[in-house]
Protein backbone atom coordinates (compact mmCIF):
# COMPACT_ATOMS: atom_id res chain seq x y z
CA UNK A 1 0.00 0.00 0.00
CA UNK A 2 2.87 2.34 0.90
CA UNK A 3 6.32 1.78 -0.53
CA UNK A 4 9.23 4.18 0.01
CA UNK A 5 12.67 3.47 -1.41
CA UNK A 6 15.67 5.57 -0.44
CA UNK A 7 13.58 8.70 -0.03
CA UNK A 8 15.48 11.88 0.70
CA UNK A 9 13.93 15.27 1.27
CA UNK A 10 16.03 18.41 1.21
CA UNK A 11 14.06 21.63 1.65
CA UNK A 12 14.92 24.75 -0.33
CA UNK A 13 16.48 26.12 2.86
CA UNK A 14 19.00 23.26 2.72
CA UNK A 15 17.52 21.33 5.65
CA UNK A 16 17.77 17.56 5.13
CA UNK A 17 14.50 16.43 6.68
CA UNK A 18 14.66 12.83 5.42
CA UNK A 19 17.82 10.85 4.68
CA UNK A 20 17.24 7.98 2.27
CA UNK A 21 14.52 6.16 4.14
CA UNK A 22 12.88 2.96 2.92
CA UNK A 23 9.56 1.77 4.24
CA UNK A 24 6.93 -0.83 3.35
CA UNK A 25 3.45 -0.77 4.79
CA UNK A 26 0.84 -3.34 3.79
CA UNK A 27 -2.84 -2.83 3.20
CA UNK A 28 -4.85 -2.80 6.42
CA UNK A 29 -1.89 -2.06 8.70
CA UNK A 30 -2.05 0.45 11.55
CA UNK A 31 1.33 2.08 12.11
CA UNK A 32 2.61 4.69 14.56
CA UNK A 33 5.37 7.07 13.60
CA UNK A 34 7.22 8.54 16.53
CA UNK A 35 10.33 10.67 16.94
CA UNK A 36 11.67 13.85 18.49
CA UNK A 37 10.62 17.23 17.23
CA UNK A 38 12.25 18.05 13.91
CA UNK A 39 13.00 14.40 13.13
CA UNK A 40 11.03 14.51 9.87
CA UNK A 41 7.67 13.00 10.79
CA UNK A 42 5.52 15.71 9.22
CA UNK A 43 7.80 15.79 6.20
CA UNK A 44 7.16 12.08 5.71
CA UNK A 45 3.40 12.65 5.93
CA UNK A 46 3.58 15.48 3.39
CA UNK A 47 5.50 13.34 0.96
CA UNK A 48 2.91 10.60 1.31
CA UNK A 49 0.01 12.88 0.36
CA UNK A 50 1.88 14.78 -2.32
CA UNK A 51 2.12 18.11 -0.49
CA UNK A 52 5.89 17.92 -0.86
CA UNK A 53 7.86 16.17 -3.57
CA UNK A 54 10.71 13.84 -2.60
CA UNK A 55 14.12 15.16 -3.64
CA UNK A 56 15.35 11.64 -4.33
CA UNK A 57 14.03 8.09 -4.20
CA UNK A 58 10.79 6.30 -5.05
CA UNK A 59 7.39 6.92 -3.48
CA UNK A 60 4.42 4.69 -4.21
CA UNK A 61 1.15 5.16 -2.35
CA UNK A 62 -2.07 3.23 -3.05
CA UNK A 63 -0.70 2.09 -6.39
CA UNK A 64 0.32 5.57 -7.55
CA UNK A 65 3.96 6.36 -8.31
CA UNK A 66 4.21 9.84 -6.82
CA UNK A 67 7.62 10.54 -8.30
CA UNK A 68 6.09 10.29 -11.77
CA UNK A 69 2.79 12.01 -10.98
CA UNK A 70 2.07 15.27 -12.82
CA UNK A 71 1.18 18.16 -10.50
CA UNK A 72 -2.26 18.46 -12.09
CA UNK A 73 -3.04 14.84 -11.17
CA UNK A 74 -2.25 15.27 -7.46
CA UNK A 75 -5.86 16.19 -6.52
CA UNK A 76 -7.13 12.94 -8.03
CA UNK A 77 -4.47 10.97 -6.20
CA UNK A 78 -5.45 12.65 -2.91
CA UNK A 79 -8.93 11.21 -3.08
CA UNK A 80 -7.30 7.88 -2.17
CA UNK A 81 -5.54 9.35 0.84
CA UNK A 82 -7.39 10.85 3.79
CA UNK A 83 -5.44 13.33 5.91
CA UNK A 84 -6.02 14.51 9.46
CA UNK A 85 -4.03 17.25 11.17
CA UNK A 86 -3.56 18.31 14.76
CA UNK A 87 -5.36 21.60 14.13
CA UNK A 88 -8.53 19.94 12.71
CA UNK A 89 -8.76 22.29 9.68
CA UNK A 90 -12.53 22.64 9.81
CA UNK A 91 -14.36 25.40 7.99
CA UNK A 92 -15.76 27.62 10.76
CA UNK A 93 -18.73 28.87 8.74
CA UNK A 94 -19.96 25.42 7.85
CA UNK A 95 -21.84 23.02 10.11
CA UNK A 96 -20.50 19.61 11.04
CA UNK A 97 -22.66 18.10 8.33
CA UNK A 98 -21.49 20.63 5.73
CA UNK A 99 -17.85 20.17 6.66
CA UNK A 100 -18.04 16.46 5.92
CA UNK A 101 -20.20 17.07 2.84
CA UNK A 102 -17.56 19.52 1.53
CA UNK A 103 -15.12 16.67 0.88
CA UNK A 104 -17.72 15.00 -1.30
CA UNK A 105 -18.86 18.18 -3.04
CA UNK A 106 -15.38 19.06 -4.26
CA UNK A 107 -15.08 15.68 -5.93
CA UNK A 108 -18.42 16.33 -7.68
CA UNK A 109 -20.54 13.65 -6.03
CA UNK A 110 -24.32 13.68 -6.46
CA UNK A 111 -26.23 15.62 -3.79
CA UNK A 112 -28.37 12.60 -2.90
CA UNK A 113 -25.32 10.41 -2.45
CA UNK A 114 -23.64 13.13 -0.38
CA UNK A 115 -26.54 13.26 2.08
CA UNK A 116 -26.55 9.51 2.47
CA UNK A 117 -22.78 9.19 2.83
CA UNK A 118 -22.48 12.06 5.32
CA UNK A 119 -25.10 10.48 7.55
CA UNK A 120 -23.22 7.19 7.36
CA UNK A 121 -19.94 8.87 8.26
CA UNK A 122 -21.42 10.89 11.12
CA UNK A 123 -22.81 7.66 12.53
CA UNK A 124 -19.39 6.04 12.30
CA UNK A 125 -17.70 8.92 14.14
CA UNK A 126 -20.66 9.09 16.55
CA UNK A 127 -21.65 12.70 15.87
CA UNK A 128 -25.14 12.28 14.44
CA UNK A 129 -26.70 14.57 17.01
CA UNK A 130 -24.14 17.33 16.32
CA UNK A 131 -24.79 17.46 12.56
CA UNK A 132 -26.23 20.98 12.70
CA UNK A 133 -23.63 22.41 15.12
CA UNK A 134 -20.84 24.72 14.03
CA UNK A 135 -17.19 23.89 14.86
CA UNK A 136 -17.03 26.53 17.64
CA UNK A 137 -19.97 24.85 19.35
CA UNK A 138 -18.30 21.46 19.83
CA UNK A 139 -15.33 20.13 21.83
CA UNK A 140 -11.81 19.49 20.54
CA UNK A 141 -12.32 15.74 20.51
CA UNK A 142 -15.53 16.18 18.56
CA UNK A 143 -13.81 18.51 16.10
CA UNK A 144 -11.15 15.91 15.48
CA UNK A 145 -13.85 13.31 14.90
CA UNK A 146 -15.43 15.59 12.31
CA UNK A 147 -12.02 15.95 10.64
CA UNK A 148 -11.60 12.17 10.61
CA UNK A 149 -15.10 11.80 9.22
CA UNK A 150 -14.26 14.24 6.44
CA UNK A 151 -11.00 12.40 5.71
CA UNK A 152 -12.75 9.06 5.27
CA UNK A 153 -15.86 10.37 3.48
CA UNK A 154 -14.33 9.55 0.10
CA UNK A 155 -13.47 6.02 1.29
CA UNK A 156 -9.72 6.45 0.95
CA UNK A 157 -7.46 3.41 0.99
CA UNK A 158 -5.01 5.17 3.30
CA UNK A 159 -5.62 7.49 6.23
CA UNK A 160 -2.68 9.48 7.50
CA UNK A 161 -2.89 11.50 10.68
CA UNK A 162 -0.30 14.01 11.89
CA UNK A 163 -0.61 14.15 15.69
CA UNK A 164 -4.39 13.85 15.68
CA UNK A 165 -4.42 13.77 19.49
CA UNK A 166 -1.85 16.54 19.92
CA UNK A 167 -4.40 19.08 21.14
CA UNK A 168 -6.53 16.67 23.15
CA UNK A 169 -6.56 15.44 26.75
CA UNK A 170 -5.90 11.71 27.39
CA UNK A 171 -9.55 10.78 27.65
CA UNK A 172 -10.37 12.35 24.29
CA UNK A 173 -7.24 10.81 22.79
CA UNK A 174 -8.56 7.39 23.78
CA UNK A 175 -11.75 8.15 21.89
CA UNK A 176 -9.82 9.10 18.77
CA UNK A 177 -7.66 5.98 18.90
CA UNK A 178 -10.75 3.83 19.37
CA UNK A 179 -12.32 5.51 16.34
CA UNK A 180 -9.22 5.03 14.18
CA UNK A 181 -9.03 1.38 15.23
CA UNK A 182 -12.64 0.94 14.25
CA UNK A 183 -12.07 2.52 10.83
CA UNK A 184 -9.01 0.32 10.38
CA UNK A 185 -10.97 -2.78 11.33
CA UNK A 186 -14.33 -2.09 9.68
CA UNK A 187 -13.30 -0.32 6.47
CA UNK A 188 -9.92 -2.01 6.08
CA UNK A 189 -8.28 1.42 5.78
CA UNK A 190 -4.50 1.49 6.13
CA UNK A 191 -3.65 3.95 8.91
CA UNK A 192 -0.48 5.89 9.56
CA UNK A 193 -0.43 7.98 12.69
CA UNK A 194 2.24 10.40 13.87
CA UNK A 195 2.18 10.83 17.62
CA UNK A 196 4.10 12.10 20.63
CA UNK A 197 1.79 10.35 23.06
CA UNK A 198 3.87 7.83 24.96
CA UNK A 199 0.98 6.37 26.94
CA UNK A 200 -1.12 5.83 23.86
CA UNK A 201 1.65 3.97 22.07
CA UNK A 202 2.28 1.79 25.12
CA UNK A 203 -1.38 1.01 25.71
CA UNK A 204 -2.53 0.34 22.16
CA UNK A 205 0.49 -1.52 20.86
CA UNK A 206 0.96 -1.45 17.10
CA UNK A 207 3.81 -1.46 14.62
CA UNK A 208 5.93 1.54 15.58
CA UNK A 209 8.49 3.37 13.46
CA UNK A 210 11.01 5.65 15.12
CA UNK A 211 12.47 8.54 13.16
CA UNK A 212 15.60 10.39 14.20
CA UNK A 213 17.27 13.18 12.23
CA UNK A 214 15.60 11.96 9.08
CA UNK A 215 16.61 8.29 9.51
CA UNK A 216 14.44 5.34 10.50
CA UNK A 217 16.28 4.07 13.56
CA UNK A 218 13.74 1.48 14.72
CA UNK A 219 10.79 -0.36 13.22
CA UNK A 220 9.10 -2.53 15.86
CA UNK A 221 6.46 -4.87 14.51
CA UNK A 222 5.26 -5.68 18.02
CA UNK A 223 5.10 -2.00 18.98
CA UNK A 224 5.77 -0.20 22.24
CA UNK A 225 7.42 3.12 22.89
CA UNK A 226 11.09 3.49 22.11
CA UNK A 227 12.98 6.04 24.12
CA UNK A 228 14.65 8.59 21.93
CA UNK A 229 15.28 11.55 24.18
CA UNK B 1 -20.11 17.39 -18.17
CA UNK B 2 -22.90 16.29 -15.85
CA UNK B 3 -20.52 16.78 -12.97
CA UNK B 4 -19.82 20.30 -14.18
CA UNK B 5 -23.50 21.22 -14.04
CA UNK B 6 -23.88 19.55 -10.68
CA UNK B 7 -21.18 21.87 -9.35
CA UNK B 8 -22.63 25.12 -10.72
CA UNK B 9 -24.81 26.02 -7.71
CA UNK B 10 -21.89 25.24 -5.39
CA UNK B 11 -19.60 27.56 -7.35
CA UNK B 12 -22.14 30.38 -7.39
CA UNK B 13 -22.54 30.11 -3.63
CA UNK B 14 -18.77 30.40 -3.13
CA UNK B 15 -18.51 33.31 -5.56
CA UNK B 16 -21.29 35.17 -3.75
CA UNK B 17 -19.48 34.66 -0.44
CA UNK B 18 -16.29 36.09 -1.93
CA UNK B 19 -18.10 39.18 -3.17
CA UNK B 20 -19.95 39.80 0.09
CA UNK B 21 -16.81 39.40 2.20
CA UNK B 22 -14.74 41.88 0.16
CA UNK B 23 -17.52 44.20 -0.80
CA UNK B 24 -15.41 47.37 -0.64
CA UNK B 25 -12.71 45.86 -2.84
CA UNK B 26 -15.31 44.51 -5.23
CA UNK B 27 -16.74 48.01 -5.61
CA UNK B 28 -13.36 49.67 -6.08
CA UNK B 29 -12.20 47.35 -8.83
CA UNK B 30 -15.64 47.44 -10.42
CA UNK B 31 -15.27 51.23 -10.59
CA UNK B 32 -11.93 50.79 -12.34
CA UNK B 33 -13.76 48.73 -14.91
CA UNK B 34 -16.38 51.49 -15.10
CA UNK B 35 -13.83 54.18 -15.88
CA UNK B 36 -12.16 51.99 -18.47
CA UNK B 37 -15.40 51.06 -20.16
CA UNK B 38 -16.73 54.63 -20.25
CA UNK B 39 -13.58 55.62 -22.14
CA UNK B 40 -13.71 52.55 -24.35
CA UNK B 41 -17.40 53.19 -25.03
CA UNK B 42 -16.82 56.82 -25.99
CA UNK B 43 -13.90 55.79 -28.14
CA UNK B 44 -15.95 53.11 -29.88
CA UNK B 45 -18.77 55.54 -30.64
CA UNK B 46 -16.38 58.07 -32.15
CA UNK B 47 -14.27 55.52 -34.00
CA UNK B 48 -17.15 53.63 -35.57
CA UNK B 49 -18.84 56.87 -36.66
CA UNK B 50 -15.60 58.24 -38.09
CA UNK B 51 -15.02 54.98 -39.86
CA UNK B 52 -18.37 55.05 -41.58
CA UNK B 53 -17.82 58.72 -42.43
CA UNK B 54 -14.44 57.96 -43.92
CA UNK B 55 -15.86 55.15 -46.01
CA UNK B 56 -18.39 57.52 -47.53
CA UNK B 57 -15.71 60.15 -48.15
CA UNK B 58 -13.37 57.60 -49.65
CA UNK B 59 -16.02 56.72 -52.19
CA UNK B 60 -15.76 60.27 -53.48
CA UNK B 61 -12.04 60.09 -54.02
CA UNK B 62 -11.34 59.42 -57.68
CA UNK B 63 -8.37 59.38 -60.03
CA UNK B 64 -8.85 61.23 -63.30
CA UNK B 65 -6.88 59.33 -65.94
CA UNK B 66 -6.41 61.03 -69.31
CA UNK B 67 -5.74 58.88 -72.39
CA UNK B 68 -3.19 59.69 -75.15
CA UNK B 69 -4.89 60.87 -78.35
CA UNK B 70 -2.76 58.35 -80.30
CA UNK B 71 -4.67 55.42 -78.76
CA UNK B 72 -7.22 54.26 -81.31
CA UNK B 73 -10.87 53.84 -80.41
CA UNK B 74 -10.73 50.03 -80.62
CA UNK B 75 -7.76 49.79 -78.19
CA UNK B 76 -9.66 51.62 -75.42
CA UNK B 77 -11.22 48.50 -73.91
CA UNK B 78 -7.91 46.62 -73.68
CA UNK B 79 -6.33 49.71 -72.09
CA UNK B 80 -9.21 49.82 -69.60
CA UNK B 81 -8.58 46.16 -68.78
CA UNK B 82 -4.91 46.80 -68.02
CA UNK B 83 -5.84 49.66 -65.67
CA UNK B 84 -8.42 47.47 -63.96
CA UNK B 85 -5.75 44.82 -63.44
CA UNK B 86 -3.73 47.14 -61.18
CA UNK B 87 -4.09 46.13 -57.53
CA UNK B 88 -5.97 48.68 -55.44
CA UNK B 89 -8.25 49.64 -58.31
CA UNK B 90 -11.91 49.13 -57.53
CA UNK B 91 -13.63 50.41 -60.65
CA UNK B 92 -12.79 52.03 -63.97
CA UNK B 93 -15.39 54.01 -65.95
CA UNK B 94 -14.67 55.25 -69.48
CA UNK B 95 -15.63 58.79 -70.34
CA UNK B 96 -15.44 60.01 -73.97
CA UNK B 97 -14.67 63.55 -75.16
CA UNK B 98 -18.30 64.59 -75.01
CA UNK B 99 -18.82 63.45 -71.43
CA UNK B 100 -15.54 65.13 -70.44
CA UNK B 101 -16.85 68.39 -71.86
CA UNK B 102 -20.13 67.92 -70.01
CA UNK B 103 -18.21 67.45 -66.76
CA UNK B 104 -16.15 70.58 -67.42
CA UNK B 105 -19.22 72.66 -68.20
CA UNK B 106 -20.86 71.42 -65.02
CA UNK B 107 -17.89 72.47 -62.90
CA UNK B 108 -17.96 76.03 -64.24
CA UNK B 109 -21.73 76.43 -64.02
CA UNK B 110 -23.16 79.45 -65.91
CA UNK B 111 -19.85 80.47 -67.47
CA UNK B 112 -19.31 76.89 -68.55
CA UNK B 113 -21.81 77.45 -71.35
CA UNK B 114 -18.99 79.24 -73.22
CA UNK B 115 -17.24 75.92 -73.76
CA UNK B 116 -20.19 74.63 -75.80
CA UNK B 117 -18.46 76.01 -78.90
CA UNK B 118 -15.80 73.33 -78.56
CA UNK B 119 -18.28 70.46 -78.87
CA UNK B 120 -17.64 68.20 -81.82
CA UNK B 121 -14.40 67.92 -83.79
CA UNK B 122 -12.89 71.01 -82.14
CA UNK B 123 -12.98 69.37 -78.71
CA UNK B 124 -9.41 69.67 -77.36
CA UNK B 125 -10.12 67.50 -74.29
CA UNK B 126 -8.70 64.02 -73.98
CA UNK B 127 -10.72 60.88 -73.43
CA UNK B 128 -10.50 59.68 -69.85
CA UNK B 129 -11.06 56.93 -67.29
CA UNK B 130 -12.56 57.70 -63.90
CA UNK B 131 -10.88 55.32 -61.46
CA UNK B 132 -11.99 54.52 -57.92
CA UNK B 133 -9.65 52.85 -55.43
CA UNK B 134 -10.31 50.23 -52.78
CA UNK B 135 -8.51 52.16 -50.03
CA UNK B 136 -8.07 55.94 -50.06
CA UNK B 137 -4.66 55.62 -48.45
CA UNK B 138 -3.40 53.69 -51.48
CA UNK B 139 -4.33 56.45 -53.89
CA UNK B 140 -0.79 57.80 -54.36
CA UNK B 141 0.61 54.42 -55.19
CA UNK B 142 -2.20 53.49 -57.54
CA UNK B 143 -1.97 56.81 -59.37
CA UNK B 144 1.74 56.31 -60.03
CA UNK B 145 1.14 52.78 -61.35
CA UNK B 146 -1.59 53.98 -63.70
CA UNK B 147 0.57 56.76 -65.02
CA UNK B 148 3.22 54.19 -65.97
CA UNK B 149 0.81 52.28 -68.23
CA UNK B 150 1.62 52.94 -71.95
CA UNK B 151 -1.12 54.93 -73.63
CA UNK B 152 -1.90 56.95 -70.52
CA UNK B 153 -1.28 60.68 -70.85
CA UNK B 154 -1.70 61.60 -67.18
CA UNK B 155 -3.27 60.47 -63.94
CA UNK B 156 -4.31 62.96 -61.28
CA UNK B 157 -6.39 62.81 -58.16
CA UNK B 158 -8.17 65.59 -56.39
CA UNK B 159 -8.72 66.07 -52.64
CA UNK B 160 -5.27 65.54 -51.24
CA UNK B 161 -6.50 67.29 -48.09
CA UNK B 162 -9.04 64.51 -47.65
CA UNK B 163 -6.24 61.99 -47.91
CA UNK B 164 -4.28 63.83 -45.24
CA UNK B 165 -7.35 63.87 -43.05
CA UNK B 166 -7.74 60.16 -43.55
CA UNK B 167 -4.23 59.33 -42.46
CA UNK B 168 -4.68 61.62 -39.45
CA UNK B 169 -7.80 59.65 -38.50
CA UNK B 170 -5.86 56.41 -38.90
CA UNK B 171 -3.32 57.72 -36.39
CA UNK B 172 -6.04 58.77 -33.97
CA UNK B 173 -7.56 55.32 -34.27
CA UNK B 174 -4.37 53.40 -33.54
CA UNK B 175 -3.49 55.80 -30.71
CA UNK B 176 -6.96 55.25 -29.25
CA UNK B 177 -6.59 51.47 -29.46
CA UNK B 178 -3.30 51.59 -27.57
CA UNK B 179 -4.87 53.86 -24.95
CA UNK B 180 -7.79 51.47 -24.54
CA UNK B 181 -5.45 48.49 -24.23
CA UNK B 182 -3.47 50.22 -21.48
CA UNK B 183 -6.67 51.03 -19.60
CA UNK B 184 -7.88 47.46 -19.95
CA UNK B 185 -4.58 46.18 -18.59
CA UNK B 186 -5.03 48.48 -15.61
CA UNK B 187 -8.52 47.14 -14.98
CA UNK B 188 -7.21 43.57 -15.25
CA UNK B 189 -4.54 44.42 -12.69
CA UNK B 190 -7.06 45.89 -10.24
CA UNK B 191 -9.39 42.93 -10.55
CA UNK B 192 -6.55 40.49 -10.08
CA UNK B 193 -5.68 42.35 -6.87
CA UNK B 194 -9.21 42.05 -5.56
CA UNK B 195 -9.26 38.36 -6.33
CA UNK B 196 -5.91 38.02 -4.57
CA UNK B 197 -7.57 39.39 -1.43
CA UNK B 198 -10.44 36.96 -1.82
CA UNK B 199 -7.97 34.13 -2.17
CA UNK B 200 -6.16 35.34 0.92
CA UNK B 201 -9.43 35.43 2.85
CA UNK B 202 -10.21 31.91 1.73
CA UNK B 203 -6.76 30.40 2.12
CA UNK B 204 -7.90 27.92 4.77
CA UNK B 205 -10.75 26.84 2.62
CA UNK B 206 -8.46 26.33 -0.37
CA UNK B 207 -6.06 24.34 1.80
CA UNK B 208 -8.92 22.12 2.90
CA UNK B 209 -10.14 21.77 -0.67
CA UNK B 210 -6.71 20.53 -1.63
CA UNK B 211 -6.63 18.24 1.38
CA UNK B 212 -9.76 16.45 0.22
CA UNK B 213 -8.71 16.31 -3.43
CA UNK B 214 -10.47 19.21 -5.20
CA UNK B 215 -9.02 19.71 -8.67
CA UNK B 216 -7.50 23.05 -9.65
CA UNK B 217 -10.39 23.66 -12.02
CA UNK B 218 -12.85 23.21 -9.19
CA UNK B 219 -10.98 25.57 -6.90
CA UNK B 220 -10.61 28.14 -9.67
CA UNK B 221 -14.22 28.34 -10.86
CA UNK B 222 -15.80 30.42 -8.06
CA UNK B 223 -12.99 32.96 -8.37
CA UNK B 224 -13.51 33.23 -12.11
CA UNK B 225 -17.22 33.77 -11.53
CA UNK B 226 -16.38 36.48 -9.04
CA UNK B 227 -14.11 38.16 -11.61
CA UNK B 228 -16.85 38.06 -14.23
CA UNK B 229 -19.29 39.51 -11.75
CA UNK B 230 -16.95 42.40 -10.91
CA UNK B 231 -16.50 43.09 -14.62
CA UNK B 232 -20.22 43.10 -15.32
CA UNK B 233 -20.95 45.23 -12.26
CA UNK B 234 -18.50 47.78 -13.62
CA UNK B 235 -20.12 47.65 -17.05
CA UNK B 236 -23.61 48.71 -15.97
CA UNK B 237 -22.90 52.44 -15.82
CA UNK B 238 -20.86 52.68 -19.06
CA UNK B 239 -23.46 50.74 -21.03
CA UNK B 240 -26.24 52.98 -19.70
CA UNK B 241 -24.22 56.08 -20.43
CA UNK B 242 -23.32 55.05 -23.97
CA UNK B 243 -26.82 53.83 -24.70
CA UNK B 244 -28.83 56.80 -23.50
CA UNK B 245 -26.11 59.35 -24.19
CA UNK B 246 -25.84 58.46 -27.84
CA UNK B 247 -29.60 58.23 -28.32
CA UNK B 248 -29.90 61.70 -26.80
CA UNK B 249 -27.10 63.09 -28.98
CA UNK B 250 -28.69 61.60 -32.05
CA UNK B 251 -32.07 63.20 -31.35
CA UNK B 252 -30.60 66.59 -30.44
CA UNK B 253 -28.36 66.85 -33.52
CA UNK B 254 -30.98 65.41 -35.85
CA UNK B 255 -28.64 62.65 -36.92
CA UNK B 256 -25.67 64.56 -38.34
CA UNK B 257 -22.67 66.58 -37.28
CA UNK B 258 -21.91 70.06 -38.71
CA UNK B 259 -22.73 69.05 -42.28
CA UNK B 260 -25.21 66.55 -43.67
CA UNK B 261 -22.16 64.84 -45.16
CA UNK B 262 -21.21 63.63 -41.68
CA UNK B 263 -24.27 61.59 -40.74
CA UNK B 264 -24.33 59.75 -37.43
CA UNK B 265 -24.99 56.02 -37.45
CA UNK B 266 -28.64 55.35 -36.50
CA UNK B 267 -28.84 54.23 -32.84
CA UNK B 268 -30.48 50.86 -33.53
CA UNK B 269 -29.08 48.25 -33.82
CA UNK B 270 -25.72 50.04 -33.53
CA UNK B 271 -26.07 50.61 -29.77
CA UNK B 272 -26.97 46.96 -29.25
CA UNK B 273 -23.64 45.94 -30.76
CA UNK B 274 -21.70 48.54 -28.77
CA UNK B 275 -23.38 47.46 -25.50
CA UNK B 276 -22.65 43.84 -26.33
CA UNK B 277 -19.04 44.70 -27.03
CA UNK B 278 -18.70 46.56 -23.71
CA UNK B 279 -20.24 43.66 -21.76
CA UNK B 280 -17.91 41.29 -23.60
CA UNK B 281 -14.86 43.35 -22.74
CA UNK B 282 -16.01 43.52 -19.10
CA UNK B 283 -16.33 39.74 -18.92
CA UNK B 284 -12.96 39.16 -20.54
CA UNK B 285 -11.21 41.69 -18.30
CA UNK B 286 -12.79 40.08 -15.20
CA UNK B 287 -11.90 36.58 -16.34
CA UNK B 288 -8.29 37.41 -17.14
CA UNK B 289 -7.85 39.35 -13.89
CA UNK B 290 -9.07 36.54 -11.69
CA UNK B 291 -7.41 33.82 -13.76
CA UNK B 292 -4.02 35.46 -13.29
CA UNK B 293 -4.40 35.60 -9.51
CA UNK B 294 -5.78 32.12 -9.00
CA UNK B 295 -3.35 30.45 -11.34
CA UNK B 296 -0.41 32.16 -9.74
CA UNK B 297 -1.63 31.03 -6.32
CA UNK B 298 -2.37 27.46 -7.38
CA UNK B 299 0.95 27.26 -9.15
CA UNK B 300 2.85 27.77 -5.92
CA UNK B 301 0.85 25.25 -3.93
CA UNK B 302 0.94 21.55 -4.51
N1 LIG C 1 8.64 23.92 4.55
C1 LIG C 1 9.85 23.75 5.13
N2 LIG C 1 10.90 24.45 4.65
C2 LIG C 1 12.13 24.29 5.18
N3 LIG C 1 12.41 23.47 6.20
C3 LIG C 1 11.40 22.74 6.73
C4 LIG C 1 10.07 22.84 6.21
N4 LIG C 1 9.27 22.02 6.92
C5 LIG C 1 10.06 21.42 7.82
N5 LIG C 1 11.35 21.85 7.71
C6 LIG C 1 12.49 21.37 8.48
O1 LIG C 1 12.64 19.99 8.28
C7 LIG C 1 12.94 19.31 9.48
C8 LIG C 1 11.89 18.26 9.76
O2 LIG C 1 10.65 18.89 10.01
P1 LIG C 1 9.31 18.13 10.31
O3 LIG C 1 8.21 19.13 10.32
O4 LIG C 1 9.19 17.01 9.36
O5 LIG C 1 9.55 17.57 11.76
P2 LIG C 1 8.56 16.82 12.76
O6 LIG C 1 9.18 15.53 13.05
O7 LIG C 1 7.20 16.79 12.20
O8 LIG C 1 8.61 17.73 14.04
P3 LIG C 1 7.44 18.04 15.10
O9 LIG C 1 7.40 16.88 16.02
O10 LIG C 1 7.91 19.26 15.80
O11 LIG C 1 6.19 18.25 14.35
C9 LIG C 1 13.02 20.39 10.56
O12 LIG C 1 14.38 20.73 10.73
C10 LIG C 1 12.25 21.55 9.97
O13 LIG C 1 12.79 22.76 10.43
MG1 LIG D 1 5.31 17.67 12.75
Amino acid sequence: MIKLENVTKVYKTGTRALNGISLYINQGEFVYIIGATGSGKSTLIKILNGEEAASKGKVNVAGTDLTKLRTGRIPYFRRNVGVVYQDFCLLPKKTVFENVAFALEVVSEKTIYIRKRVREVLKLVDLEEKAKSFPNEISGGQKQRVAIGRAIANKPKVLIADEPTGNLDPEKSEEIIALLERINREEGTTILMVTHDKELVEKHKKRTILLQDGYIVADLMEGGYVSHD
Amino acid sequence: MIKFFRNIPRHFKEARNGIVRNFAMTLSSASAVTVTLVLIGAFLLVAVNLDSFMTSVEEGVQIHVRIEDTVSEDKISSLQASVEAISGVRSVVYSDKDSELDALIEVYGEEGELFETYRGDANPLKRAFVVEVTDGLLIDEVTAKIEAVPGIFSALYGGSSIIEMMSAFENIKSGGIIFVLILSALAVFLISNTIKLTIFARQDEIRIMRLVGASNGYIRTPFLLEGIFIGLLGAILPIGLVYFGYTYLYTVTGGYFFTPLFTLITPQPFLMYISGALAGIAIIVGLIGSYISVSRYLWWKR
